[in-house]
């Protein structure tokens, strides 16, 4: 879908992929120029993660990004950077109470608190992907 | 540019993709959000609201039980069956939805 997708219109596609790696596994013709992969520093989300990265890898994806997320701590951020490649880019997005209150809520996480920690960072990952900057 | 947001369920991709849609679009960039999880909710976090998330949903339900001949085109996916969200974010919901109701 994605491969044929015609895009003259829209300058970016974000897609929030399947939980898991099987639509990264099937990813053929469809060309994709980021991956996002969302870790937290437990044991089977990294194991995902670290599975997507290799995929994203083989499939010759041009920039892979680690968002380490919920951190609450150095160790934490350290333990989800040995999960990847040394070298592989990892951005850490602290805990933030204000996300869980924005699930609760059900709104948007960024019209809740655009200031919240969580979501500062997020919008500091997001002005490293325009396109221009790669 | 394509971006793709993985992880493992509940790691926090859904809120990375909004922030992710919502910052690009606040910078002037057109973007489209695909939701491609079964249990599809980027609406609400991108600022949609619950009850157009389910109206997409519900729009997707209905394609997938057959009430089109064809599967949608892009172009279709993204103007009959996907909704404006806040700074002009175009949201599509992609995914074959296996649980009708909302995670």
């Amino acid at each position: 879908m994605l491969g044929s997708a015609d895009f003259d219109e829209q300058d970016v596609v974000v897609a929030d992929f399947e939980a898991g790696v099987g639509t990264l596994t099937r990813l053929g013709e469809e060309h994709v120029d980021t991956v996002v992969i969302v870790a937290e520093a437990t044991p089977k989300s990294l194991e995902v993660g670290a599975r997507a990265a290799f995929l994203a890898d083989q499939k010759a994806v041009g920039r892979i990004v680690v968002v380490a997320n919920r951190i609450r701590g150095p160790e934490d951020l350290e333990r989800v950077r040995a999960a990847f490649p040394p070298g592989t880019e990892v951005v850490g997005v602290p805990h933030d109470p204000k996300i869980v209150e924005a699930d609760r809520k059900g709104v948007a996480p960024i019209d809740l608190d655009p200031d919240a920690p969580a979501v500062k960072a997020l919008i500091a990952l997001a002005a490293t992907l325009l396109p221009h900057s790669n | 540019m394509k971006l793709a947001v993985v992880g493992k369920g509940g790691s926090g991709k859904t809120t990375t993709s909004s922030v992710i849609a919502r910052t690009l679009a606040k910078g002037g960039l057109a973007v489209v959000a695909l939701d491609c999880d079964s249990n599809p909710n980027l609406g609400i976090s991108l600022g949609v609201g619950d009850e157009e998330t389910e109206r997409l949903v519900s729009m997707r339900q209905a394609l997938d039980e057959g009430e089109e001949a064809h599967a949608p085109t892009w172009d279709t996916l993204i103007s009959r069956y996907g909704s404006d969200g806040p700074d002009g974010v175009r949201l599509a919901v992609v995914s074959r939805i296996d649980n009708p109701e909302p995670g």
